[in-house]
């Protein structure tokens, strides 16, 4: 998902908490390269003594950390009321941690291995959500669909003007791209618009919709819904 | 008879059973050869006596003798008549025949009883002297004797023919019942599952077998640990395998974006997929080895057209690169009692296979139907198939069919496997066409919530 930048990395300071030195320095390396000035520190102590002195943006934060676990960490960090955005970056995968992790404070949760580009955009999503910049503009890549103004385009077709109905139902798909909607659920979604739903009223909006924008924009997954791709 | 041997040296019910019996035979051999002889003795004793009484009763009452002249008196026979006469008249006997009075008996004979020939035929003789000086004789033939004796004996036996067989019946069905909960117990034993390695039961048990089976439960725990151990082991290696290769394609990817020739970034494109697919066997081998332990009971049911919603949209981008027309055929949803990541995993596998191993332009029909109290789970693709005798094989970890060039882990079927053991799924590989001989059909056969 690419967006529009809201903020710039250039004024960003991270702190990465990292105790492996070969995916600490990977990560480091990428976030200089993404334009972030990142400090890397490789336990807990460290890292709660480096977010007393100085002032961070945000916080990559790994579980698995010698001497002080990455949960206790966490806990530190919430506990002097430090509102720190926080993400955590863990091998653990079992559903208890990441629950305790996301119970505890941390901001979102991405599991290694990971891609730096899922990273880089799981950043900016917490950093935005936390800055409280409203998004604007929808897009995956393919279609993008600006709020304000309740125009689509894409590559061929820029600025097309989409009707109620039309931008509700692309809406509800553009904001979790990847996710399969099932007629029932964009039939909710129109409901919610506060329109009466005929029985082929969602066919017929993506019918339209794939005229009007071309018809790889939505997905059809038999049997299940309607998508639009997560990554052009 | 050899195997006969052998078996009985192999198996206590049987050797219980021969020896028990053979002893019963014996004792009742024994004892009936006793019985029957001393019954035998009795008799004749008894018989002894009554010469004895005849002859105490002709002293004392002072009788004198006078042999029957020819005419047979009613009630009289030969061969149990009792005879008394002058020892002395047997000199004056008519001749050699056994039913003529006096009899022939040597005039000689001393006081007591005897056995004698007479005529061909034996007769037990007892010689007295009475009072007045007299000799007499009182005989009978033996062969009355014996009869009488002969039956009575044969009477005597007649408990131990009925009791040796009941006692054999007896015995046999107590042998059968006390081996009962040894054949019992081999049965659980036999039918448990690899993974199933929680301790015998040992109530209800004799106590004799007991020990034993503690024993069994020792080494079933031991295997249960040394199981647990090995496969701590491959989580913790592959989980140790993770953070380097994490960096490796961390740093890969940085690589990607810096700037070199263009044929750098030619180059750079198999070093990565090269990582891809290895962090790709490293989280197969975790999942594997996460499959193998105990997951608990499931304690809410999940949906199965929810799961089959969430493997796509995971497997989609996938798919469309190969232009795969995937889909869900069913339109019925049906709920199972599954753990929801378990039924994740083995969906997910199945998918990621079928699209692996359907050719570009293919299609893959995932369904769920209810049959016979279990959801039938069916995923089926367009693709070559599996040929039957591979069919066990391919659920073996690193198997890979020949003339596939796939770069899978080879152990996507070994964690399906392993899932559905664990939750008491049958797994059933078949072909997608049945006509053609086309496709393969994976359908998981998942019991349903009993409530």
């Amino acid at each position: 998902m690419t967006l529009a930048p809201f903020f710039s990395e250039r004024d960003m300071r991270i702190l990465l908490v990292e105790d492996d030195p070969m995916i600490g320095d990977a990560i480091h390396g990428a976030l200089n390269d993404a334009g972030y000035a990142a400090d890397w520190v490789k336990n807990g102590l460290t890292a709660l003594s480096a977010l007393e002195t100085q002032h961070y943006d945000l916080v990559l934060l790994d579980l698995g950390l010698p001497g002080k676990d990455g949960l206790e960490v966490l806990a530190r960090i919430r506990a002097n009321n430090n509102p720190v955005p926080l993400l955590i970056i863990t091998a653990r995968d079992s559903l208890d941690d990441r629950l305790r992790g996301l119970d505890g404070g941390a901001d979102d949760y991405l599991l290694k291995p990971f891609d730096i580009a899922e990273l880089l955009a799981r950043m900016r999503a917490v950093l935005r959500r936390k800055g409280g910049t409203a998004l604007s503009v929808l897009d995956n890549g393919v279609v993008s669909l600006d709020l304000v103004s309740k125009e689509a385009s894409t590559l061929e077709y820029p600025g097309v003007q989409l009707s109620a109905r039309e931008f509700a139902l692309l809406q509800a798909l553009l904001i979790r791209p990847g996710a399969i909607l099932s007629r029932s659920e964009l039939e909710d979604r129109l409901y919610g618009w506060g329109n009466e739903v005929e029985s082929n009223a969602v066919e017929f909006l993506i019918h339209a919709l794939r005229r009007k924008l071309g018809s790889h924009v939505i997905k059809n997954v038999r049997g299940m819904g309607w998508m639009v791709s997560k990554n052009a | 008879m050899d195997g006969f041997k052998k078996r009985l040296s192999e198996s206590v019910q049987l050797r219980l059973s021969v020896t028990l019996s053979l002893a019963i035979l014996i004792v009742a051999i024994v004892a009936g050869i006793f019985a029957f002889v001393s019954a035998f003795d009795e008799a004749h004793e008894m018989q002894d006596d009554t010469l004895r009484q005849v002859a105490v009763l002709f002293d004392r009452q002072h009788m004198t003798l006078k042999y029957p002249q020819g005419k047979t008196i009613t009630g009289d026979d030969e061969e149990s008549r009792l005879t008394i006469q002058y020892l002395a008249d047997g000199s004056q006997a008519s001749g050699t025949d056994d039913d003529a009075t006096p009899l022939p008996f040597p005039t000689t004979l001393a006081d007591g009883l005897s056995t004698l020939n007479v005529g061909g035929e034996a007769f037990r003789v007892l010689v007295r002297t009475t009072a007045r000086g007299e000799r007499i004789a009182v005989a009978q033939e033996t062969g009355a004797r014996d009869k009488d004796a002969r039956e009575s004996a044969w009477r005597s036996l007649l408990p131990f023919l009925v009791l040796f067989p009941v006692l054999l019946l007896v015995v046999g069905d107590l042998v059968r019942k006390l081996f009962r909960p040894i054949a019992a117990l081999s049965r659980e034993i036999d039918q448990r599952a690899e993974q199933e390695l929680h301790p015998i039961d040992e109530n209800h048990l004799p106590t004799e077998i007991r020990p034993f089976v503690v024993a069994i439960n020792r080494l079933l725990a031991r295997v249960a640990s040394a199981m647990e151990t090995q496969r701590r082991f491959v989580a913790d290696a592959a989980h140790e395998l993770r953070s380097p290769l994490t960096a490796l394609s961390l740093q890969a990817e940085r690589l990607a974006a810096a700037d070199m020739s263009p044929e750098a970034h030619e180059r750079l494109v198999p070093l990565r997929r090269g990582i891809e697919r290895g962090r790709n066997l490293i989280d197969q081998l975790l999942t594997l080895a996460k499959a193998h332990s105990d997951s608990g009971a499931p304690t809410s049911s999940v949906s199965v057209h929810a799961v089959y919603r969430q493997v796509l949209e995971d497997l989609l981008p996938l798919a469309e690169i190969k232009h795969l027309d995937i889909g869900v055929e069913s339109t019925q949803d049906v709920q199972v009692l599954i753990n929801e990541t378990d039924l994740l995993t083995l969906v997910k596998n199945l998918v990621d296979n079928a699209i692996r191993y359907t050719p570009s332009g293919g299609r893959i029909d995932l369904s769920v139907t209810l049959e016979h109290g279990a959801a039938l789970l069916q995923i089926k693709d367009s693709g070559p198939g599996i040929a039957p005798e591979e069919r066990e094989r391919v659920f073996d970890p690193f198997y890979r069919s020949l003339g596939t060039d796939e770069a899978g882990s080879g152990l996507g079927l070994s964690i399906v496997k392993a899932i559905a053991d664990r939750n008491g799924a049958r797994i059933s590989l078949g072909d997608a066409d049945e006509a053609l001989k086309r496709g393969l059909c994976v359908s998981v056969r998942l019991p349903m919530d009993k409530r």
